[in-house]
């Protein structure tokens, strides 16, 4: 299956710090992708590269075949992005911001609404949607964050850290979400901390040490490189890690 | 992998939004946030809100006056009917001031298109969607712009209005004020977005030093031309001679190519009224050529608007990029010797509270944006204190004696009132800052209430210094009695004691922990209350100590004096205004503090 995101050969710095090196990954559709790695890698760089809020200084990301930097609208429009920092607009109430991002996609009020009323449904956001988003909690914005990514039916969902400040309920609809979305054809580019989440849901799994990617494959594969430590993706990671920078052994993509 | 019926109905809408509709999204966006906060301010926030437009009333109206009883001066006193000074005066002002605020729009529109458009979390947003990169950088540089030029309107309007009055400018002078304002403002605010958006994006290295360097050159100018102006013998001042030069010396203010003269022109033009109709030429009317100076600005104005479109579709991103990329300074922070002295200086406080006043200096000192809004404030204070020397000379009669106390009390009271909004704005939000971190002070082995000790001296301390040396430089320059600069102190000091408990006792009483920005926690109603008590406490205080004294000093100079104002009376009155002073600052300190104290025991944090 040909990839829909294609990323070659990236690079970025941030000042005199190389945040992200010669970066070359492929992701398909129906796949989930987790990035792994310390403070620091160059996870969230390269998550702000492939969004289009960063430009990358060399190599190209295309998604779906548009450039992001030449054809930065059209690739965007296949993306979904769901943040870190989750943004809501604090006078604005739930609905009217998923209203709001619906426009932004081309939807007329109509088909509008009834999209809004499919995520409402979906991420349970029911109880609060017509609150002003400054009243929610954390674990809140971040499902309704999750309902605009998800809003436009996007190829590609692109997720920072989705775990952090949700409660063990939500943490589980998300999971299910994912893998629901995954099933029916999504591209998912996640970014975590939580090894055990990765290791659940993602197809494949890459690590990245100081700016550079040191492995991509399934959690399978980096047991198979790796026999003699503990199977956990944990004591493996950690190893991976801690292993010294020219122990080229472990740096493969499988 | 076949797509599913929503993906593709997904793909078929794509792109489809036009420019118009995005513009209206927006807008529509815009519209509901403004109806949400309006119905929230008139729900739960009535005396801040009245408050607030109660005092732009008496500001605006305040200005209103001013402006009249000074443009009526000019044309009533200086000269005869025709006389030139009319029109040059007219023409120095407009023009003068006019392109004095052409300059500051640049820098402010500049400056927080900056913070707007690439510190805010909203462009990541819009950035992340595909939104036209041209509507994001305009629909930031909308806000900019209304930030920015709200002050421009509220100082300009009374002066536009007033000069129509005076001059009994003819209807269409009145019509055109609003579009010259609105055409006016969008030009100077568009060149500052341009400028912005050129420097992040092509010199992000150098953004800094270009505008810090731009910024001391028009400072270093425009210094230069005010004290070449004002510097000369006072005997001089103002004089034929010394008109003509001033005009000659701000004539670059009246160039024809800088939008502040089509303005100025404009409104001149507009404002002018002919004494025979029909000797004219029909394209010498005021109302034509008031017309092109509008339409000039229009135009400019439109062209502005291009130019930040252009500008945003050309660079945003790699503006962001370049923003976003910019290498992190690591902060090395060393024990500074300041911090060590104030430490030294404080060692007759309990080991506690020294630890939480040193910490709170820390805190104060490594954040510019709360420092330096007291510098410019007390800055701005001290500049025109050290310049009050003028008074003086005038002699030492009854009037003058008059004038020069109650000038000193003004100052007292004016100095009380910045000491008020800094108090509401960084002292009444500090506890309910701490509670957000209270899990760091709540477990340590010290009483609750030391925490708020800690603040009140801080604030206390904090304000005295500062306040007393200036109110002691008003003083000086002033030459005043050493009774009123002792009365002066004192006051001063209860000033500073009553304010900081006010501040500290109400921010215990009315915390509000779910607040981050303290700008937030000072704007609601426990802010504004702190603000309005306050400022009454300040006018009882200054009454109580500040009438007694004048009438004091002054009694017995004149004729009726002897009956009415006898020096033994008023050293009775000064006895009781100082003690009514003393009781008001002993309830106003005792109260909201002891208060605050039972309340911040009984404080429960999440």
């Amino acid at each position: 299956m040909a990839a829909i995101v294609e990323i070659k050969a990236v690079g970025r710095d941030y000042g005199s710090t190389r945040a992200v090196d010669d970066l070359n990954l492929d992701l398909r559709s129906g796949e989930l992708f987790a990035l792994l790695g310390h403070n620091g890698a160059g996870k969230t760089t390269t998550i702000k590269m492939l969004v289009g809020l960063l430009k990358p200084q060399t190599g190209t990301i295309t998604v779906d075949g548009y450039d992001i930097v030449e054809s930065t609208r059209e690739a965007v429009s296949l993306l979904g992005y769901v943040p870190d920092q989750p943004y809501l607009y604090d006078k604005l109430s739930g609905r009217e911001f998923l209203d709001f991002i619906a426009g932004m996609y081309g939807y007329d009020s109509a088909q509008a609404k009834t999209l809004v009323e499919r995520e409402v449904e979906r991420f349970g956001l029911g109880p609060f949607v017509d609150d002003l988003c400054e009243s929610y909690s954390h674990g809140m914005k971040q499902r309704t964050v999750f309902a605009a990514a998800m809003l436009h039916n996007p190829r590609v969902l692109v997720v920072d850290e989705p775990m952090v400040g949700l409660d063990p309920q939500s943490i589980r609809l998300v999971k299910d979400l994912l893998r629901q979305e995954v099933a029916n054809g999504l591209c998912v580019f996640m970014s975590t901390h939580t090894l055990a989440a990765a290791e659940e849901i993602a197809d494949r799994i890459g690590v990245m040490r100081k700016s550079r990617l040191l492995f991509t494959g399934t959690v399978s594969e980096l047991r198979q490189l790796h026999p003699a430590s503990d199977q956990s993706l944990e004591a493996l990671y950690l190893h991976l890690m801690n292993s010294p920078p020219e122990d080229d052994s472990l740096q493969a993509t499988a | 992998m076949s797509a599913t019926p929503a993906q593709s109905t997904s793909l078929v809408i794509r792109h489809a939004v036009s420019e118009e509709a995005e513009a209206q999204l927006f807008w529509r966006m815009r519209f509901r946030m403004i109806r949400t906060i309006v119905s929230q301010l008139y729900s739960s926030a009535r005396l801040r809100t009245t408050l607030i437009v109660a005092l732009s009333l008496l500001f605006w109206s305040g200005l209103f006056v001013l402006f009249y009883h000074a443009f009526y001066f000019v044309e009533h006193q200086i000269g005869g009917a025709g006389d030139p000074y009319h029109a040059q005066t007219f023409k120095l002002v407009f023009h003068l001031f006019f392109a004095s605020l052409n300059v500051m729009l640049v820098f402010s529109s500049g400056i927080i298109l900056y913070g707007t458009l690439f510190r805010s979390p909203e462009t990541k947003l819009l950035l992340s969607m595909p939104v036209r990169d041209e509507r994001t950088t305009l629909h930031k540089f909308q806000e900019a712009l209304a930030y920015s030029c709200w002050g421009f309107f509220l100082l300009a309007s009374p002066m536009m209005l007033a000069y129509g009055v005076v001059v009994g400018a003819p209807w269409y002078y009145y019509a055109m004020l609003l579009p010259m304002i609105v055409a006016f403002v969008y030009i100077p605010c568009s060149i500052g977005a341009v400028c912005c958006l050129l420097l992040v994006s092509k010199f992000p290295k150098f953004k800094l030093a270009i505008v810090a360097s731009v910024a001391v050159a028009a400072v270093l100018l425009a210094g230069r031309a005010i004290w070449t102006t004002v510097s000369g013998p006072q005997m001089d001042l103002f004089g034929s001679e010394w008109f003509q030069q001033t005009i000659h010396r701000f004539r670059f203010t009246q160039q024809e190519w800088l939008p502040s003269s089509w303005l100025s022109s404009g409104l001149l033009e507009a404002g002018r009224t002919i004494d025979s109709p029909t000797e004219t030429t029909g394209f010498d009317l005021p109302v034509v050529q008031s017309s092109m100076y509008l339409a000039v600005l229009i135009m400019n104005a439109l062209m502005g608007h291009m130019l930040v479109v252009k500008a945003g579709k050309a660079w945003l991103r790699d503006a962001y990029s370049a923003v976003e990329c910019a290498p992190r300074q690591r902060r090395r922070i060393r024990l500074a010797a300041i911090d060590q002295l104030l430490s030294a200086s404080l060692s007759w406080f309990p080991k506690p509270v020294r630890l939480l006043l040193v910490k709170d200096w820390r805190l104060l000192r490594r954040d510019p944006v709360q420092w330096s809004q007291f510098l410019i404030f007390f800055g701005l204070l001290g500049l025109y204190f050290l310049n009050l020397d003028r008074f003086r000379s005038q002699g030492s009669d009854l009037s003058n004696i008059t004038w020069v106390n109650m000038v000193s009390f003004l100052n007292l009271a004016v100095v009380g009132l910045i000491l008020s909004t800094f108090t509401t704005r960084f002292i009444f939000p500090m506890i309910s800052l701490e509670g957000q971190r209270f899990w760091v002070l709540g477990l340590l082995p010290l009483p609750r209430e030391t925490i708020l000790w800690s603040k009140f001296v801080f604030a206390a301390l904090g304000s005295w210094l500062p306040c007393a040396l200036l109110i002691l430089a008003s003083d000086l320059m002033l030459q005043i009695d050493f009774l009123v600069v002792a009365v002066h102190q004192f006051t001063c000091l209860l000033l500073c004691v009553g304010l900081a408990s006010i501040a500290v006792g109400l921010g215990a009483i009315m915390p509000n922990f779910r607040e981050s920005s303290p700008s937030k926690i000072a704007a609601g109603f426990g802010g504004t209350l702190n603000l309005v008590l306050s400022a009454l406490y300040i006018i009882l205080i200054v009454v109580c100590t500040a009438l007694p004294c004048h009438f004091y000093l002054i009694a017995g100079r004149g004729k009726f004096t002897e009956t009415f104002l006898h020096p033994e009376q008023w050293r009775h009155w000064l006895l009781y205004g100082t003690i009514a002073a003393l009781v008001v600052g002993f309830i106003a300190t005792v109260l909201p503090l002891a208060l605050g104290l039972r309340a911040f025991r009984r404080m429960e944090l999440e």
